[in-house]
C-alpha cells in the first residue's frame, strides 16, 4: 500500500489538514478535480479572460463598428490615407490607424478575430471528431484495420500541407470553407494517433473485458466505455490545436490562398502590411499582436488544461495555492 | 500566339496591375525627375551590382519578352537598330543604327518601292566572340527572322513580323509545325527562305514588305530580332545546351547563369568599341543577384551594397520618404492599368456583351483613389483612355468624366437600371494575387458595390491568371471571369498603334493567347485599325488621327475601363553615375552607367 505524503495531497488539491480532509472527502472524479485545479491556476484564469475578451470582441464586432462608424471594408480615402497613399497612424479617429486602402485597422482586427476563432474552433473541432473516430477504430479493432488506418494517418502527416493547400485552392478557389477543410484534414491525424495509442492500452482493461463479456456491441464499448477514458488527453490536444489552426489559417490567408478579400483576416492583413512596415508600423503591429496574443492565450490555457489533468507533470508557470 | 504587350518587370507578373512594366521606345517619353549622377568624367572599371526578385523569362533572345531580360540582354546582344541612351526624350525614343551602318531612308536609298523595300547594310567591326572572333553578317540577321517561329521558343509577338514581311506568314505557319529538335529546326531554316528577307551579300540585308508601314524600323529594333550566330542551330532554342553556349556580339558576355539565382556578365574581348555607337560599356563586370523581395532590394541600394534593381521599382511606401533624394527619380513609362470586360461571358444574362452595362460601369470607378493607392499623383494618374501621351494618336478626351475622377456610383446604378438591371447584377472580378493587383481589385470592388454590383473576387496565381484564365477562350466562354485587371506598355513609342490598340482590339483574330482578352470586336474599330496600319511613314499625321479615332471608338464601345497611367520610380546607389533612363526597358541603360570610386 502506498502512503501519500501530505505535500502531494496538497498539490492534488486536497486540504492540508488530514482530519478535516477526511471529513471533507466527497466523490469527486478526475473531471471535477481538473476543473478545481484549473480554477486555481492564475495563468489559466488569465488566458481564459483574454480568450473570452477576444471572443466578446469578435461577437460584438458589428456593434463596435456601428459605434465607431467605420465598417470593416469602408475605405476612408480622404481621412484614412495621405495623398501619396500612405496609411494614417493611430489616433482618435482611427484607434489602430488605417491600412493601405484607408480602412480602420482596429475594426478589421476585431473582424479578423471572427475568422480566426471560427477557423480555429471549427477546424480543431472537425479534426478532433475525425481523429477520435479513426483513432478509436484503429486502436480498438487492431489488425488490418489498424494497419490501414495507421498508414493512412502516416500518409496525411507526411503530406506537405502548403503544397496541398495551394493545389486545392487552384482547383476549387480560395474560401473560408476550403481553409477550414484543409486545416482539419492536416490536423486530424495527430489526434488519431494519440487516441489510437490510448485505446490500445485501455481496451485491455478489465472493465472493457467485462463489457465485452456482457455482450456489449463494438460501438457501445468504443463510445461508452473507452471514449470517456481518452477524452482528457484529447481535450488537452484540442486546446493546443486551436492556436495551431489559427496560425494555419493566418498562413493560408497570408499566402493569398485563404479567405477571400476584402474580408479581414489577420493573415491577409499581415500580408498586405509587409511593404509598409517602415512607414506604417501599426499596420503590421496590431494584426500581428492580435495573432500573437490569441495563440499565446490558447497555448497557455492548453498547458494549464494539460496540467490540470496531469498533476504530476512539471510546468514552467506553477499553479498557486488557494 | 501574339503577345504584343511587354511583360511586367517586377518579376512576377505578366500583366498584373501596378507592377513595373516594360516599354519600348517612342516619341515623347518624359522624365519627371532625374536621378543625380549624369555629370562628371566617366570612369571605366568596377562591378555593377544589380538585384531583383525574379529570373529572366528566356535566355534565348528570340523568345525573351520581359523588360528585365531586355535590360540584361542589351549587354550581350545587338540588333540592326535600337534606341539610344540619351537624356533627350525625343532621341531616346527614336530608333538609331546599331549593327546597321545607318538608318535607311528614301533619301539614302535605304527605303524604295514606295516604302515596301528596306535595304540595310551591316556595320564593320561587329563581331561574335567565337573562336576565333568573326564578323556578324547579314546572314546572322536573316537567320534571326527564320528562327522567330521555331516550335520550341518562338517570338512572343509574331504578328509584328507576319503582318509586315512578305512571306513571313507562310514561313511561320510551316515552321511552327516542324519537329522541335535541333536538327529539325536547323534543316528547316537551312532549306527554306522567307520571301521577304534576303541577303544579297554578307553585308546587306533586304526586306520586302507586304505594304508600306510607318513602324517597320521599330519592329526590327525589337530584341527578338537580335542577330543569331550559326552555332545556335546546333541547339534546341532556349535549351540547357543553348544556355551553356551563348555567343555575344555586345560589349559583355555571359560567364555564369544560374536560373533564379545569378547572372554574371564579363567583358567581351571580341567587342570593338568603335563599332558600337550606342553602348559605352564603362563597367568591367555586371552581377545580377535574383530571388529577393523589392523591399530588400531597396534597402540594399540605400545601403550601397547594390547599385540598382534590375526588375522592379521603388516600393510604393518608400516613395514619399525619398522625395528630394538625388538618387531617386520618376520616369514616364507609357504604362496604363486597365480593366477588361469579358464579352464572352454568359454571366448575368451576358451582361458584359451589353454595351449599356459596360458604359454604366465606366462611371462607377473612383480612379483618383486608385492613383492614390498606387503612390499618389507622383506615380499614378487617372486615365480616361488606353493611350498615353507617349503613344501615337493620343489626344486628351474623357467620355465618362466625373468631378476629381472620383466616379459616380449613383449614375452607374441609374444606367444599369436603364440597361435592364434595376436590381444590380453579380460579376466576377479576376485578378492575379501579386503586387498591387489585390489592392486595385479591392478598391474597385468597393466602387462597384456602391453602384449596385455584387462582386465575386477571383484571385489566382500569376501563372493560372495567364494560362488558365485570360489566355484561354474556353475560360472566358464559361464565364469564369467578367472583369479582369491588366497593365499595358507598348513595345515601342511613337508610331506604335500596332503595339497598343491593334492587339487590344483585335477581335477578328480572337483566340488562344489573344491579347484582346475580352473579345472586343467592332467592325468600325477594325476598319480604322486596318486603315492606320496600311499607311506609310509619309502620312504620319493621318496615322495619328486614325489611332485617335480607334481610341475614341473603343471608349464609346466601352471595351475596357482605363484606370491609371503609371510612371516608373527608380532608385540607384550613390556611386552609380550616368543613369540614363531607357524607356524600352523601363530601367537605366546598364551598358552606359559608370561607377564612382570612394
Amino acid at each position: 500500500m502506498t502512503v501519500t505524503p501530505p505535500d502531494q495531497i496538497e498539490s492534488t488539491g486536497l486540504s492540508s489538514t488530514l482530519p478535516a480532509a477526511v471529513e471533507a472527502i466527497e466523490g469527486r472524479g478526475p473531471w471535477l478535480l481538473a476543473w478545481a485545479r484549473l480554477r486555481r491556476d492564475k495563468v489559466a484564469v488569465g488566458s481564459s479572460v483574454v480568450i473570452l475578451g477576444i471572443i466578446l470582441l469578435a461577437l460584438f464586432a458589428p456593434w463596435v463598428a456601428h459605434l465607431v462608424g467605420h465598417g470593416p471594408n469602408t475605405q476612408f480615402r480622404t481621412t484614412g490615407l495621405s495623398p501619396d497613399g500612405i496609411p494614417v497612424g493611430p489616433g482618435s479617429t482611427f484607434l489602430f490607424g488605417t491600412d493601405d486602402l484607408g480602412r480602420d485597422v482596429f475594426i478589421r482586427v476585431i473582424y479578423g478575430a471572427r475568422i480566426s476563432l471560427l477557423a480555429g474552433a471549427v477546424s480543431a473541432g472537425l479534426a478532433v471528431a475525425v481523429g477520435v473516430i479513426i483513432g478509436l477504430a484503429a486502436g480498438y479493432f487492431g489488425g488490418a484495420v489498424d494497419g490501414v488506418l495507421s498508414r493512412f494517418m502516416d500518409v496525411v502527416l507526411s503530406l506537405p500541407y502548403l503544397v496541398f493547400a495551394i493545389a486545392l485552392v487552384s482547383l476549387l478557389g480560395p474560401s473560408l470553407a476550403i481553409s477550414v477543410a484543409v486545416i482539419a484534414f492536416f490536423s486530424w491525424a495527430s489526434v488519431g494517433r494519440i487516441v489510437r495509442g490510448q485505446v490500445l492500452s485501455i481496451k485491455e482493461k478489465e472493465f472493457v473485458e467485462a463489457a465485452r463479456s456482457l455482450g456489449a456491441s463494438h460501438l457501445r464499448i468504443m463510445f461508452i466505455d473507452i471514449l470517456p477514458n481518452v477524452l482528457a488527453p484529447t481535450i488537452v490536444y484540442a486546446t493546443m490545436l486551436i492556436p495551431l489552426s489559427i496560425v494555419f489559417e493566418a498562413t493560408l490567408s497570408f499566402l493569398g490562398i485563404g479567405v477571400l478579400p476584402p474580408t479581414a483576416t489577420w493573415g491577409n492583413m499581415l500580408s498586405e502590411s509587409i511593404a509598409y512596415y517602415k512607414v506604417a508600423w501599426w499596420f503590421v503591429a496590431f494584426p500581428g499582436l492580435a495573432l500573437l496574443i490569441t495563440t499565446m492565450a490558447f497555448n497557455l490555457l492548453g498547458d494549464c488544461v494539460r496540467d490540470a489533468f496531469d498533476p504530476r507533470g512539471n510546468r514552467l508557470f506553477v499553479a498557486t495555492e488557494e | 500566339m501574339s503577345k504584343i504587350r511587354r511583360l511586367t518587370v517586377s518579376s512576377t507578373a505578366v500583366t498584373a496591375v501596378g507592377l513595373l512594366l516594360t516599354a519600348c521606345t517612342g516619341g515623347t517619353a518624359t522624365t519627371n525627375t532625374s536621378a543625380g549622377g549624369q555629370s562628371g568624367t566617366p570612369r571605366s572599371g568596377g562591378t555593377l551590382n544589380l538585384a531583383g526578385t525574379g529570373d529572366i523569362d528566356f535566355l534565348d533572345p528570340t523568345a525573351a519578352y520581359n523588360t528585365d531580360t531586355h535590360t540584361a540582354e542589351r549587354a550581350w546582344t545587338r540588333q540592326l537598330f535600337t534606341y539610344p541612351a540619351s537624356t533627350d526624350t525625343k532621341t531616346v525614343a527614336t530608333a538609331v543604327a546599331d549593327a546597321a551602318s545607318e538608318v535607311p531612308t528614301e533619301a539614302n536609298g535605304g527605303i524604295t518601292n514606295g516604302g515596301t523595300t528596306y535595304t540595310i547594310h551591316i556595320r564593320d567591326g561587329v563581331q561574335w566572340n567565337s573562336s576565333p572572333a568573326r564578323a556578324v553578317t547579314a546572314g546572322d540577321f536573316v537567320r534571326s527572322f527564320k528562327r522567330l517561329c521555331n516550335p520550341v521558343a518562338p517570338v512572343g509577338a509574331p504578328s509584328y513580323f507576319i503582318a509586315t514581311i512578305k512571306g513571313m506568314g507562310t514561313y511561320c505557319k510551316a515552321e511552327s509545325k516542324i519537329p522541335g529538335t535541333a536538327k529539325g529546326i536547323a534543316d528547316y531554316i537551312n532549306n527554306n527562305e522567307i520571301a521577304g528577307v534576303s541577303s544579297p551579300d554578307p553585308k546587306t540585308i533586304v526586306f520586302q514588305l507586304t505594304h508600306a508601314t510607318a513602324d517597320f524600323l521599330d519592329i526590327i529594333a525589337e530584341p527578338f530580332a537580335s542577330a543569331v550566330p550559326v552555332e545556335y542551330l546546333k541547339y534546341v532554342p532556349n535549351s540547357p545546351e543553348f544556355k551553356a553556349n551563348t555567343l555575344s556580339d555586345g560589349p559583355y558576355k555571359i560567364i555564369k547563369y544560374v536560373p533564379d539565382s545569378t547572372i554574371v556578365l564579363d567583358r567581351n574581348p571580341a567587342w570593338v568599341a568603335s563599332s558600337d555607337p550606342v553602348r559605352k560599356a564603362y563597367v568591367d563586370k555586371i552581377v545580377i543577384t535574383e530571388g529577393q523581395t523589392p523591399e530588400a532590394v531597396q534597402r540594399q541600394i540605400q545601403a550601397g551594397t547594390t547599385d540598382l534593381s534590375w526588375d522592379g521599382v521603388v516600393p510604393t511606401p518608400d516613395i514619399p520618404g525619398l522625395s528630394g533624394d538625388p538618387n531617386f527619380a520618376v520616369h514616364s513609362s507609357g504604362a496604363v492599368n486597365y480593366a477588361v470586360f469579358n464579352q464572352q461571358s454568359p454571366n448575368a444574362n451576358a451582361a458584359m456583351k451589353n454595351v449599356k452595362v459596360r458604359q454604366a460601369l465606366e462611371w462607377a470607378i473612383d480612379k483618383s483613389a486608385l492613383a492614390q493607392a498606387l503612390g499618389g499623383s507622383k506615380i499614378a494618374k487617372p486615365a480616361s483612355q488606353i493611350l498615353t501621351p507617349v503613344d501615337t494618336g493620343y489626344k486628351p478626351f474623357n467620355l465618362y468624366p466625373t468631378p476629381g475622377d472620383k466616379g459616380d456610383p449613383a449614375k452607374a446604378k441609374q444606367l444599369l437600371a436603364a440597361a435592364g438591371y434595376p436590381n444590380g447584377l453579380t460579376l466576377k472580378l479576376l485578378y492575379p494575387n501579386v503586387s498591387q493587383s489585390p489592392k486595385i481589385a479591392e478598391s474597385m470592388q468597393a466602387d462597384l458595390t456602391a453602384a449596385g454590383v455584387k462582386v465575386q473576387m477571383v484571385p489566382t496565381t500569376q501563372n493560372d491568371f495567364v494560362v488558365h484564365y485570360i489566355s484561354d477562350p474556353a475560360s472566358s466562354q464559361r464565364g469564369l471571369w467578367d472583369i479582369t485587371l491588366l497593365s499595358w506598355v507598348p513595345d515601342w513609342f511613337g508610331i506604335n498603334g500596332r503595339a497598343v490598340l491593334q492587339p487590344m482590339t483585335d477581335g477578328p483574330n480572337y483566340g488562344p493567347n489573344s491579347v484582346d482578352y475580352g473579345d472586343y470586336n467592332s467592325p468600325v474599330t477594325n476598319g480604322l485599325v486596318a486603315q492606320a496600319l496600311s499607311l506609310p511613314v509619309s502620312q504620319a499625321a493621318k496615322v495619328d488621327d486614325l489611332w485617335h479615332q480607334v481610341s475614341l471608338q473603343s471608349m464609346q464601345d466601352a471595351a475596357f475601363i482605363p484606370l491609371t497611367s503609371i510612371d516608373v520610380p527608380l532608385y540607384k546607389s550613390s556611386r552609380l553615375m550616368n543613369p540614363v533612363y531607357l524607356p524600352i526597358n523601363q530601367n537605366y541603360d546598364i551598358t552606359n552607367v559608370w561607377l564612382k570610386t570612394g
